[in-house]
């Protein structure tokens, strides 16, 4: 219901947004009719086939030079235009140079393009501007959108994995609509260590808003002195996003969707109901502990069942969605002419999850996007006054289960609840505490039925998400090369939420005796204005330099956040609340109820910053850029709140040069880069530079008589939240990068290599604080790291004969992450405790100067003590053990410190969660109309903490007598130290994984008149195979632990895996239409 | 000439809208919901709030009694066993690192509160701003009381401990001695005394310590200080000292002054006798007190309560410590029954935890059959509850299992409240209250959030007993085993020791009891051979220990590692808790 008619909506609104645009762009056309009439008798038919050294080339594009008259070669090569006798015929495609023809008698042309490698006339973008690849001295790199589009991933951050060396890019876990852990080149540092995201412009978008199919190009600008021009924002690398811009020529429309099937790839092998008893019953008699009479433990319903051969339930099994479909249907729309271009896309995008079977987690995105741009005033070849837009328009729809920590997390409770819980009761409901009470079931009341929590409180939720993206500029370019760009933004991000808890109870300590009912929404929305002036100075005895100065302000406008969580108790609810989402409103709960309500702004901000930029270029040899940018930013106090962020590189195009001359053969481009630059990160939240004073009940006092009739609330308290800091400033980071990028063969091999030191200083943190301070820590510029590291591409694309093309890519990169300084007095930012399961679980990743941040640490082991002698041995040679008497299948600890004690200053480095490698490599086969492309990813050098490997088969790995284990101890709470981690559950997370192998065809050949010029079909698999030693689900684990009370997620960890939302594989079909 | 033009009109739009941005105040930004330390407070109505703010760190200690100053000293002493497997404190151990961490934090985060407090007070003085000089010095004698308050259980469970006075001090402070620490809470004291008012207890609002509070506590701590480190007189940190005969003429103000008094009978402090469970509960129904008058709980805020924990209708999981805004102290003790059937009536189903030793109540037995305390203290089951009904240990999971419990930190339950809401898991007697309407969090359900008894911090009868103690004169201790039905007798220690053991079981005095007086390790060791049962299954405690970790340390518990750590080496570690003896991993630790 709910879907049906929020999709009606969003189609209605991109059906009137292109209506306007169409009449926007159709006015423009009709004004060019007259003349065309005029001329008609002087028209001539010209027929055509373009093609290169190698064949026919498809989608080139032909014009007539000066008129928007053109068409694209179709797949034969071949063109068909009409067009003014002598008109000039311009033929152009990219990587290739470009040709043109007057028209005279001849009718028929045969053209043949010349590539262009030499000349590398690509552009990339380079923020506020674009700039000739050959010509860039940084390190950036570029994905065009269509390579971003057919991995057929619903987020491009999912498609970038493969295809930037440098860029560590992680799923969350595999919920629908669940976003990346994205960091290039290295963790910088433990507060905010994601990217800036700039889409057209507009900095600190959302990539996730986007459609994969709106994307023009990614640019990421990896070295500082590349990022330097988004200064104050650009310490942990920029991604700029160019959506798809109107081009002039014959207005093309495409249309592509996906349909696919996903399902679980691994399921891990959890104890059965047989398997979980030997084990607790093996547990118990090792503590010493009376053994367990199951029949009187379990009561009669399940002990019988057992009795009968049943074998407990597979929860995780239960919860599956078999086939959870996935769908993405794309419309792209581009066309204009000299004076009006447009481009417009519109798409919808479906996901459900594998898990959760009852409560399916769905992702829902629409997207209507709209660029063009006019030009009003033409003189010359130039266009001396334009002006244009970009609008982007999305709403997401998401519903998930449990997945935030360990706590809360429904996959994590379906592999720790034990298989002797029945998931069904005699009459075929679910089985719940009271069932547990009927049937005599004592073993443990605080096993809850994990399927139950979900369908009746973790998965009944909604959220959703629309904004608005709008950019308007205007572009003044009133003597050649000089021009002034000046444009607005304003973004909108909308959301609203709604869940329900029902009542239920599974369990003594797991259950809701109402409903509960929460509603929140938010309103946020920025602007921002900038201002360019450019200027490309006359070129002076073959030097050219081009200049870049600007200005721009960013601002929040404060926002809205109104939510209120009501609770009424089950009995006395209105006739209006049922248990299920349609009815989850606040108003159903009114009457006798619980509130609680909060409304408050989102924070002010501004940003305000003036930069500039020089490129110099010398015979298109010597290249050079400097870039200053100065930022302020409101997070500070005055005094603190401008930072400079100066950069330079250069560049030096080899084979350019003469004594080359002789190497033009095989080697047809070689350029060095080097560059060294500064830039900033000032993201935490505003107002560090005093210490607020904040009113609220959370530390309110109940004085008088005692109030227990609702709404006789406390006298709120007043209390200092943080210590102040006025000394607060920016992060800095500082990068050197050297860099070859090379191309040899007649453009068929491509090498691109890079290496990088990047320091991190001055990280804005919330070191850990002693106790002794009395409230939260303050903000600090509290520490340093150095990543360090070196990234390779290598491309080979190559004919064979007339049909056969093929191509392979590989990328790898290299980082090592090195913390360099702490500013607190011991050196170390801890980790959070309870990360993993228990609550008391101690501290076992963190930030330690000498070592990776949010590495694993904990206690080392040697073992097993298999027999007496060898822990006679062990202590005598002067070794602490932690055990207070050890046993013979008790755990090894090592010393470390040597003091014959086991404590805390044993404890070291047993595991680094990020990966030292990366490695993408792809195939491409192309033969005749077929298309087959392979595509992996891999990591290699991290580790993963394992953290539900006694749930599963594995626990039988125990010691149980001399020589069955030197690993993993016996059971029992002596054999090891309670709640704290070891290497013997830290494990090799090295994977390569085939991300997705795609089999098409093009029809167009088949159906030689039908009016498209793409008619492509396909299938395709993701996810298809993983090559790992790892025993969990999927050794891609972006979790990272949270704070205990499952809230704050940790960033600069991950590799946790207490069963996360895994991976699904899925099959696919396809299709791409072209007109 | 036309492009001129118009390049120039472009150039002065650019530098205009360039030196627009330049301004400062553009960057400046408000906080709309907070005001900061800089402009805060400047009128009384201020100050209420950041006074209020020190007693929320009462409700916020509550948050996790599994580290707090009350159940270590509870299950430290010799009167009560954890009743779990998890017997760590019982023996003097640890089983985490971070036991201690949030008992260490908490108490810290009441120090600055109160230091906050303190310091906005002077700014205010400063600014010659004091619009009620009579409110504004009882306001600052609460906030030295409160800092005393923190630092007085601090000194109790870790000795000496860095002393924080100021919020802008350096906090990396090594620790100070306990001579240093004791001092200052004296030197507090000493300020809250002279600051408050005069005023009878219920003359100020119930919650708000008084003069009277602040007398009592000096004269605890003034008997821990000057007993467990054998001293005559307790130093002020000026370089003074306070003397017991200063010590005995405050509790004698407080004894004829503050219009304290004990309660008509014993069983009326507790809200077992509370009016919609008093007449089903079968020990208490038709009963007539010691003061010829029916049994009926004398309520929060009584005549006897000299300082108390309040708590309100307020606690959930919505943020941080929001679960101490109830007593959530009780939830720990409430004796668990799987099925919930109300077979423990009136007693609420929780954790079954703090079982308590036959040793206890055989000797009490033994010295005083007719002391009416000991059945309104201790539970015992075969006594109370519906046998039939109640699952045996095995089912329950109940571990360290006598048959005996304590009465004086229950949830209680009403059959009134059970035929408003139809089961026992919701029925805490608060809820029969025609006024209650549930709890105003939405996470938190009845069962364990309407415990809204105030918690007993100082009552009147240790007041009493504190003051025949240091005077030797058993007038007052006769007061108070009147009011249990007893017989004057003659002062002698022994019988003051005993007195206080009975009168005042279970409300977290008697580990420091012990401890002052020097009779811990034989105390201790009288759970040694006792016999229990875990999981129904007899079985004896042999060698607990507890002599041997009481004499590695002294009866301190460990400064939390992570602390020390943070230090880098300024904290140091107390003796007795860096050796593999300190570290509990399993009940049968001593196999």
């Amino acid at each position: 219901m709910d879907r049906k008619f929020s999709f009606n909506k969003s189609m209605l609104f991109a059906g009137l947004l292109s209506v306007m645009i169409l009449g926007a762009t159709s006015h423009v056309y009709a004004v060019q009719s007259p003349d065309v009439l005029n001329m008609q008798q002087q028209m001539v038919k010209v027929t055509g086939n373009v093609s290169d050294a190698m064949g026919t080339i498809v989608g080139a594009s032909v014009i007539e030079q000066g008129t928007t008259n053109g068409v694209i070669t179709d797949i034969d090569g071949n063109f068909t235009l009409t067009v003014n006798r002598g008109a000039k015929l311009e033929i152009s495609y990219v990587g290739y140079k470009t040709r043109v023809i007057v028209v005279t008698d001849v009718t028929h042309l045969r053209i043949t393009l010349e590539e262009d490698y030499r000349q590398l006339e690509e552009v990339v973008v380079v923020g506020y501007g674009v700039q000739k690849k050959k010509l860039v001295t940084g390190a950036t790199i570029q994905v065009k959108g269509d390579d971003v589009a057919k991995l057929n991933t619903t987020n491009a951050l999912g498609a970038l994995q493969n295809q930037t060396p440098g860029i560590n890019i992680t799923a969350n876990n595999g919920l629908p609509g669940e976003g990346f852990k994205v960091n290039i080149r290295g963790i910088g540092t433990v507060g905010d260590s994601a990217p800036l995201y700039v889409i057209d412009g507009v900095a600190g978008s959302d990539i996730n808003t986007l459609n994969p199919a709106d994307i023009e190009s990614i640019d990421v600008l990896k070295d500082a002195a590349s990022a330097a021009i988004y200064g104050s924002r650009a310490a942990n690398g920029v991604i700029l996003v160019t959506t798809k811009q109107g081009k002039k020529g014959k207005m093309q429309f495409s249309y592509d969707m996906y349909y696919g099937w996903q399902n679980v790839y691994k399921m891990p092998n959890t104890l059965n109901a047989q398997q979980f008893m030997a084990i607790t019953d093996e547990t118990n008699f090792n503590n010493g502990v009376p053994a367990l009479n199951w029949q009187t433990q379990l009561g009669e319903y399940t002990w019988n069942m057992l009795q009968n051969g049943w074998q407990g339930t597979n929860w995780l099994d239960e919860m599956r969605n078999e086939n959870a479909a996935m769908q993405n249907h794309s419309i792209n729309l581009t066309g204009g002419n000299e004076m009006s271009k447009f481009s417009a896309g519109f798409s919808f995008t479906s996901q459900d999850g594998i898990i959760g079977k009852g409560t399916v987690p769905n992702y829902t995105r629409y997207t209507a996007r709209v660029n063009s741009d006019h030009v009003l005033l033409k003189g010359g070849d130039r266009d001396i006054i334009k002006i244009g837009e970009n609008l982007l328009f999305y709403y997401s729809n998401q519903s998930t289960i449990a997945q935030t920590s360990t706590l809360y997390n429904d996959v994590y409770n379906s592999i720790k609840t034990t298989p002797l819980l029945p998931m069904y009761n005699a009459e075929g409901e679910l089985f719940d505490y009271h069932n547990m009470q009927q049937t005599g079931w004592v073993y443990d009341d605080k096993q809850s039925n994990p399927v139950l929590q979900m369908q009746k409180a973790h998965g009944l939720n909604k959220d959703r998400t629309y904004g608005l993206n709008a950019t308007a500029y205007l572009e003044v370019e009133p003597i050649k090369n000089l021009k002034w760009r000046s444009s607005f933004s304003y973004r909108m991000t909308n959301s609203s939420s709604r869940s329900l808890t029902t009542p239920y109870q599974a369990s003594s300590n797991e259950g809701s005796a109402s409903y509960i009912v929460s509603q929140s929404s938010a309103l946020g929305h920025s602007i921002s204005q900038e201002n360019t002036i450019s200027y490309i100075l006359p070129k002076w005895k073959g030097h050219l330099f081009d200049v870049l100065v600007g200005q721009s302000f960013e601002k929040t406008i404060p926002g809205e956040n109104l939510s209120i969580i009501n609770s009424v108790a089950e009995g006395q609810q209105l006739p209006t609340m049922k248990p299920d989402m349609d009815h989850a409103w606040i108003s159903n709960t009114i009457g006798n109820a619980a509130t609680d309500i909060e409304g408050y702004p989102f924070d002010e901000w501004a940003l305000a910053s003036f930069f500039g930029r020089i490129n110099y270029n010398y015979k298109d040899k010597y290249m050079a850029t400097l870039i200053m940018r100065t930022d302020g930013s409101s997070n500070f106090a005055r005094g603190h709140r401008w930072g400079i962020f100066p950069s330079a590189s250069a560049g030096w195009l080899i084979s350019e040069e003469n004594f080359m001359e002789s190497t033009r053969g095989w080697l047809d481009f070689l350029k060095l880069r080097a560059s060294w630059g500064q830039n900033g990160n000032q993201s935490i939240p505003n107002f560090q530079y005093v210490s607020p004073i904040a009113f609220d009940l959370s530390h309110g006092y109940q004085f008088g008589q005692t109030h227990i009739g609702a709404g006789k609330l406390p006298t709120t308290g007043a209390y200092a939240t943080t210590q102040a800091n006025e000394n607060v400033t920016w992060e800095k980071s500082e990068q050197i990068d050297l860099g070859i990028d090379a191309v040899f063969l007649g453009n068929r091999l491509r090498v691109s290599a890079d290496w990088y030191n990047k320091k991190t200083k001055d990280w804005l943190v919330q070191a850990p604080v002693l106790s002794t301070v009395g409230t939260q820590a303050p903000y600090i510029n509290g520490g340093d790291v150095s990543n360090k590291g070196v990234e390779l591409s290598l491309a080979w694309n190559d004919r064979v004969g007339k049909d056969f093309t093929y191509g392979l890519s590989l990328n790898a990169s290299y980082n090592e992450n090195e913390v360099t300084r702490i500013a607190n007095s011991e050196g170390v930012i801890h980790g959070n405790k309870g990360a993993i399961a228990s609550v008391n679980a101690a501290e076992f990743y963190r930030a330690q100067v000498g070592y990776p941040i949010g590495y694993f640490w904990g206690y080392q082991t040697a073992g097993v003590f298999q027999n007496q002698k060898q822990i006679d041995d062990w202590k005598a040679a002067g070794n602490g053990v932690a055990q207070a008497n050890p046993q013979p299948g008790d755990l090894i600890y090592v010393d470390r410190h040597r003091d014959g004690v086991i404590d805390e200053k044993d404890k070291t480095m047993i595991g680094n969660p990020h990966p030292d490698w990366h490695l993408g490599f792809s195939i491409n086969l192309g033969w005749k109309d077929f298309d087959f492309s392979v595509t992996t990813s891999g990591a290699f050098g991290q580790q993963l903490y394992y953290g539900t490997r006694e749930h599963t088969i594995e626990a039988f790995g125990r010691w149980h007598g001399e020589g069955t284990s030197n690993r993993y101890p016996r059971l029992g709470n002596s054999a090891m130290i309670v709640d704290h981690v070891t290497d013997i559950d830290i494990e090799n997370g090295d994977y390569l994984r085939i991300q997705n192998m795609t089999l098409g065809y093009d029809f167009k050949r088949l159906w030689k008149n039908c009016p498209l010029s793409q008619l492509r079909l396909y299938v395709s698999v993701q996810n298809l195979f993983t090559f790992t030693s790892y025993k969990g689900m999927d050794p891609e684990v972006g979790f990272g632990g949270t704070d205990r009370y499952g809230e704050n997620a940790t960033s600069w960890v991950s590799g946790i895996d207490m069963g996360s939302y895994p991976a699904a594989r899925t099959w696919l079909i396809g299709a791409n239409l072209k007109f | 000439m036309k492009t001129k033009k118009v390049t120039k009109y472009i150039g002065v739009v650019a530098l205009a809208a360039m030196t627009l941005c330049s301004c400062e105040d553009l960057l400046d930004s408000k906080n709309y919901t907070q005001s900061n330390t800089q402009n805060f407070p400047t009128s009384m109505d201020d100050v209420e709030m950041l006074v209020t703010s020190m007693y929320a760190n009462l409700n916020h200690q509550a948050a996790k009694p599994e580290s707090s100053y009350l159940l270590t000293n509870l299950y430290a002493s010799d009167d009560m066993f954890t009743g779990s497997q998890d017997a760590e404190l019982d023996h003097l151990m640890y089983r985490s690192d971070s036991q201690f961490d949030f008992c260490w934090d908490i108490h810290y985060k009441g120090i600055y509160a109160a230091n906050t407090c303190l310091e906005g007070l002077n700014l205010m003085e400063a600014a010659d701003n004091v619009p009620d000089a009579g409110l504004f010095s009882q306001r600052k004698g609460e906030a030295h009381f409160m800092r005393a308050f923190q630092y007085y259980e601090l000194a109790e469970l870790f000795g000496g401990v860095p002393l924080i006075l100021s919020t802008t001090q350096e906090t990396n402070a090594p620790r100070a001695t306990a001579d240093m620490v004791w001092a200052q809470i004296a030197t507090d004291l000493q300020q809250a005394i002279s600051l408050m008012s005069d005023k009878k207890y219920h003359e100020i609002e119930s919650g708000h310590t008084t003069k009277w509070a602040a007398q009592a506590l000096m004269a605890r701590c003034f008997l821990f200080y000057t007993g467990y480190y054998q001293k005559e007189a307790m130093p002020t940190a000026d370089g003074g000292s306070i003397t017991k005969q200063q010590v005995v003429t405050w509790l004698e103000d407080c004894i004829a002054n503050s219009g304290h008094q004990l309660v008509g009978d014993f069983r009326n402090l507790w809200a077992y006798t509370n009016e919609y469970t008093v007449d089903d509960y079968a020990y208490t129904a038709g009963i007539t007190g010691v003061d010829g008058q029916p049994l009926r709980w004398a309520g929060n805020g009584n005549a006897e309560a000299v300082f108390a924990v309040k708590f309100g209708n307020f606690a959930g999981y919505s943020y941080e410590n929001q679960g101490g805004y109830c007593n959530l102290y009780l939830s720990f003790f409430g004796i668990m029954s799987k099925s919930d059937n109300g077979a423990a009536f009136p007693f609420g189903n929780t954790n079954s935890l703090g079982t308590v030793p036959i040793s206890l109540w055989d000797s009490w037995e033994a010295a005083e059959p007719n002391d009416i305390r000991r059945r309104a203290s201790v539970i015992v089951d075969k006594d109370e509850f519906d046998m039939a009904n109640y699952e045996s240990g095995e089912v329950r999971g109940q571990w360290e299992e006598t048959g005996l419990w304590n009465k004086k930190l229950q949830p209680i339950l009403s059959k009134k409240a059970y035929d408003k809401v139809g089961s026992w898991a919701n029925s805490l007697f608060w809820v029969a209250y025609p006024e209650y309407t549930g709890m105003t969090d939405a996470y938190i359900q009845p069962r364990w959030g309407a415990m809204f008894e105030d918690l007993y911090i100082i009552r009147f009868a240790d007041v009493l007993l504190m003051h025949s103690e240091l005077t030797g004169n058993a007038d007052n201790m006769n007061r108070v085993r009147a009011r249990a039905g007893l017989p004057a007798i003659g002062y002698s220690l022994e019988a003051l020791q005993q007195e206080r053991r009975h009168e005042l079981a279970f409300e977290g005095q008697r580990f420091q009891d012990i401890r002052r007086w020097h009779i811990a390790e034989t105390a201790l060791s009288e759970q040694n051979n006792t016999t229990l049962k875990n999981l129904g299954v007899s079985t004896v405690m042999r060698d607990g220990k507890y002599a041997a970790r009481y004499q590695a340390t002294g009866g301190f518990w460990p400064i939390p590692s992570a602390q020390i750590q943070l230090s880098d080496g300024v904290l140091m570690q107390n003796p007795g808790w860096d050796t593999p003896d300190a570290r509990y991993t399993t009940w049968n630790f001593d196999k």
